[in-house]
């Protein structure tokens, strides 16, 4: 859920449009097995120190950019992105959720304003920006802005706002909001230093040209302009001549004043938080807000964990759940309620990047520095076995570096689980006799021994069954669990032999912060296996500077094969999809989600039939069985099939 | 040497400690089960005690023995890795099987059969298996539900979230606590002894000094220092031991220091001065005998301490490396939220420290109440 995203992971979900290149710890889904850890809270203050923000050298910092009359501006807009989620879905209805606490603050920026709720307050808010991703086309369509310009130096935005949208209180939203937002969120008084850096390292200039026309400047040329200088507005009107010193803590729980459809109606301190739709909403007309925003409250209660959130949707209390263990899904999913056809459970396949995931070896320990050796280690690695006995065969094998990316390469091929292989490499390596303990040594009588360090507790059960395999083939492995910051930042400083490696990244990898050899020769980057060689920094600054999005896709997927071949990243497991609960009134649109999802707060597609709850209820009270739906997998993009073909799974 | 020469105060307090019977049986179960424990290879072991293979006897406990030697080989058609005793036990049972089916519908002997078909010259070929039939590392796949697995007459205390037999963990994971335990008794006791007697002897400076130094060691946080050093080393049992005995050593510092400063102001060790013994020989030789009483009393529940703090640091993860069998990571998984409903994990681990620690406990008061000169008195 969003409160276990660390803290840059959340503002990369809650605003896609400020996080150009940043890369965060791991999801929740990606570790359900793990039950006790906290390594993402610990990674992200790593993540920001190990941030290395790309700067192109051809344009110098802080450039003015391009100034136009915007009355000859041949402006762009998309009216023909289809619509998200179902125009026609029913309107009204409680939709009730859960989460993990209760809000220590209702801002949206600075001390403790990054916690379980802020997914929803942000929604809200600061999800509404100049222009938005489309989540199945991937194009841009418009949001706040109407129109948008991007200059010939693909770093000056012109934006045109809509005129009809107005602020929760009634007030119209200018392009001084904009310029405000920007003003904010340099201000050291909203004490954020993620702010304060990242609008420092990103925007040049915002100014309002007149009330309804913005002009961005961004500080460097850039192939996503619309990406990287995107931005939120924030009520002038409210915070005007307030920004001082005691910001933040006189706006702690003022509710906010939202462009969005929803207002906080009423809370219960420590127990819940309702929002009410405004209606009329000044965005129900418009084309891509239509089918989203369906039901009048959404009604947020706090559960401590995600056990006694299953009990209270089981009661009827929540209306939807999402499953993020293998074993509750596999083993707990046929009580009174699902048999009888009251709640449906879909697992929706999902094309949302699944970032970097795996076993990650440094190229700068003697052990590792042979090719063959890595090799030996991909072909020993028996993902199979752990996913039927350990995880209930729910995962899926990931392959590529940019998994669930349109730069991944579709042609690669996992390395199987092969012992004959490993024997061949390893003699390869020079590791041809088995010594006393079983494990193959060298004639110098070195072992082909290594060091897993990691800091997730909840993988233990995973390693131990892996190092039995490789003890079996003759390579030792031995464990370390350290602390997970510790874990985290001697990943870091390439203080280790292996270790799991885990970062979530959005449509766009960075590859250049992973795999660029200038990273090699310093430590506390995410080049965390010292990896980079001239013909790879060339394939990376194809993708990071070429206009061409071809040549871009061809460099990466070669990229991503060289990677392979390497074999210094054994990827781990993926899972595309959502394992999702739902009491029979609950209505999606056909295939449940957009294609790019991940929160259910990113995409509100969902509605609530009111016919359909009151007949569950009557249900509900005689006994009486309503339809069960057998389908289980939802997959309207196609992604499980690929995977199916792709030999993953 | 006088310490160990057991003159008659010391002769009534054995006895005395025989007479309680609770303590005493206790004693004995804990000495059965720990030298029982250090046979754990010959109790849970997925190598065979015994096997007589084409009239050759073989002791694989003790040694490795490829799958060549029974001319077996693995799924993936290698011959080099270690035999699998369980799976030879089956063929031959097979094996045995056959040939007696055989038997009922040949006309000729045994041995014409036997000549007939060599193969079955080796029914005679028997694998004797240990008590338990797999060891506390290797997982156990074989179900069709993925692990832990409950009891049953193949894992009489289920499997673990990795398919591993928990009874054998329990058992090896019993051998490294105690002698965790014991060994970290000794050096904490005989480095405490030691710079406790001294602060008493010498008193003065040292001691006021010596003092303020163990307040200020006292409060570091115990568990703190060794995370942070379990991220520079491989943990292992010794440094464990090391690390814990640098804090194991100062609660008995306070007792030896006050038996000391008690002991020698005593007429005794005067005379033993005015002969002319040495300082060293005096406090070793006759004061440290008559202040054996806090340190003998205290062992027991310092065993106590050890055993649960061991637990605790594997528990959360900092204590022996995985896969290291041990009770605190059996306890850690039995609280998995996945886990809560697989009782075996939870009851095994945990009755199992009860029963130790209670048993050590005992035998801890027996030798208190043994070693307590007001044998008779009665508090009012």
């Amino acid at each position: 859920m969003l409160k276990k995203l660390p803290v840059a992971g959340r503002l990369l979900v809650a605003s896609c449009l400020i996080a150009g290149g940043f890369v965060v710890g791991c999801s929740s889904e990606k570790k359900p097995e793990a039950t006790k850890d906290s390594v993402e809270s610990s990674e992200a203050g790593g993540e920001e120190a190990a941030e290395a923000a790309p700067v192109h050298q051809k344009v110098p910092k802080g450039s003015t950019g391009i100034v136009v009359d915007p009355a000859s501006i041949d402006w762009d807009t998309n009216e023909d992105a289809p619509i998200i989620g179902n125009p026609d879905a029913p309107q009204g209805g409680t939709w009730h959720d859960w989460m993990g606490s209760y809000p220590l603050t209702f801002r949206l920026q600075g001390p403790d304003s990054n916690d379980s709720f802020a997914g929803w307050n942000r929604s809200f808010t600061m999800d509404f920006s100049l222009v938005r991703l489309h989540p199945v086309t991937d194009e841009f369509i418009p949001c706040l802005a109407t129109h948008w310009k991007v200059m010939d130096d693909n770093q000056t935005i012109y934006y045109k706002l809509d005129p009809d949208a107005r602020w929760s209180d009634g007030e119209k939203i200018t392009a001084h909001d904009f310029e405000f937002c920007y003003d904010m969120m340099l201000s050291p008084h909203i004490v954020d230093p993620f702010y304060n850096t990242h609008f420092d390292e990103y925007y040049s200039a915002v100014e309002a040209v007149d009330d309804y026309t913005l002009r961005i400047v961004g500080k460097r040329e850039s192939w996503r302009p619309l990406y990287d200088y995107g931005l939120w507005p924030m009520p002038r009107h409210i915070f005007e001549g307030k920004l001082d010193e005691n910001w933040v803590r006189n706006f702690n729980l003022q509710f906010q004043v939202a462009a969005g459809p929803y207002v906080i109606k009423e809370t219960e301190n420590g127990q819940r938080v309702v929002f009410e739709r405004i209606r009329p909403w000044w965005g129900d007309e418009k084309r891509y807000f239509k089918g989203l925003y369906n039901v009048d409250k959404i009604d947020l209660m706090v559960v401590l964990d995600s056990d006694r959130a299953l009990d209270h949707f089981k009661k009827g209390e929540l209306s939807h759940f999402r499953v993020t263990t293998a074993k509750t899904w596999a083993q707990d999913m046929e009580f009174e309620s699902i048999q009888k056809g009251w709640v449906h459970k879909k697992r929706v396949f999902i094309d949302y990047p699944q970032g970097l995931y795996g076993f990650a070896m440094n190229l700068q320990k003697p052990i590792f520095q042979n090719k063959d050796f890595r090799k030996a280690v991909q072909y020993g690695f028996d993902f199979d076995e752990i996913n039927k006995n350990l995880m209930f065969n729910a995962y899926f094998r990931a392959v590529s570096a940019f998994e669930g990316t349109e730069y991944e390469n579709p042609n690669l091929k996992p390395y199987g689980f092969d012992p004959a292989k490993v024997r061949e490499h390893l003699a390869a390596a020079g590791y041809k006799t088995r010594g006393k303990d079983g494990i193959f040594q060298k004639a110098d009588g070195s072992r082909a021994a290594f060091t897993l360090m990691y800091g997730q507790p909840g993988l233990e059960r995973h390693f131990t069954v892996v190092k039995q395999k490789y003890a079996g083939l003759g390579i030792d492995v031995q464990l370390q669990q350290l602390e997970p910051g510790t874990a985290f930042q001697r990943g870091l400083e390439r203080e280790y032999e292996m270790t799991i490696m885990s970062r979530t990244t959005n449509l766009f990898p960075s590859p250049h912060q992973y795999f660029a050899s200038e990273y090699i020769k310093t430590t506390n980057n995410n080049n965390i296996w010292a990896f980079g060689t001239p013909h790879t920094d060339e394939l990376i600054d194809v993708y990071r500077f070429d206009m061409d999005k071809q040549k871009r896709i061809d460099a990466m997927w070669e990229l991503d094969s060289i990677i392979q071949d390497e074999a210094f990243y054994a990827p781990f497991w993926q899972a595309p999809f959502v394992r999702l609960l739902f009491w029979d009134y609950v209505v999606w649109p056909d295939g449940f989600f957009p294609r790019r999802f991940e929160q259910i707060t990113d995409w509100q597609v969902m509605a609530i039939d009111t016919e359909k709850e009151k007949a569950l209820a009557e249900a509900m009270k005689s006994g009486k069985a309503l339809v069960r739906d057998e389908i289980v997998d939802v997959d309207r993009w196609g992604v499980k099939a690929a995977m199916v073909q792709a030999g993953g799974n | 040497m006088q310490l160990f020469r057991i003159d008659p105060l010391t002769k009534k307090r054995l006895q005395r400690f025989r007479r309680i019977k609770r303590g005493y049986y206790s004693f004995l179960i804990l000495v059965v089960l720990f030298v029982l424990s250090l046979f754990s290879e010959f109790i849970a072991n997925d190598r065979a005690l015994a096997v007589k293979y084409d009239g050759k006897l073989y002791f694989p406990t003790l040694k490795f023995y490829p799958m060549s030697t029974f001319d077996q080989k693995d799924e993936y058609g290698f011959d080099d890795v270690e035999a699998n005793y369980l799976g030879l036990k089956t063929e031959l049972r097979e094996l045995r099987a056959e040939f007696k089916q055989r038997m009922e519908s040949y006309s000729g002997t045994e041995a014409e059969l036997i000549a007939a078909e060599p193969k079955y010259a080796r029914k005679d070929a028997w694998v004797l298996m240990p008590m338990v039939p797999f060891d506390p590392y290797e997982p156990d796949f074989t179900y069709d539900v993925p692990p832990p697995n409950a009891p049953d007459g193949r894992h009489w205390f289920g499997t673990d979230g990795q398919g591993r037999d928990v009874f054998a963990r329990l058992l090896y994971g019993f051998r490294i606590s105690m002698v965790f335990a014991l060994l970290l008794v000794v050096l904490g006791q005989t480095v405490g002894t030691i710079i406790g007697s001294l602060q008493g002897y010498i008193a003065g400076r040292f001691d006021l000094y010596g003092q303020r130094f163990i307040e200020i060691w006292g409060t570091l946080p115990f568990l703190y220092v060794v995370i942070i050093i379990s991220a520079f080393f491989i943990i292992n049992m010794w440094k464990l031991i090391i690390i814990f005995a640098i804090f194991q050593w100062i609660r008995i510092t306070y007792y030896m220091r006050t038996e000391m400063y008690r002991e020698k102001t005593r007429e005794y060790c005067l005379a033993a001065r005015s002969y002319g013994a040495s300082s060293w020989r005096i406090m070793f030789r006759h004061l440290l005998p008559n202040c054996l009483t806090p340190l003998v009393t205290f062992t027991p529940f310092f065993i106590v301490g050890a055993i649960g703090s061991l637990t605790a640091l594997d528990y959360l993860g900092f204590g022996l490396p995985a896969p290291t069998p041990s009770w605190g990571e059996l306890i850690d998984q039995a609280l998995q939220s996945d886990n809560r409903d697989k009782i075996w994990l939870s009851i095994a681990p945990f009755g199992a420290i009860s029963i130790t620690l209670v048993l050590v406990t005992f035998v801890g008061e027996s030798v208190r109440e043994a070693f307590d000169p007001k044998q008779f008195a009665r508090y009012k």
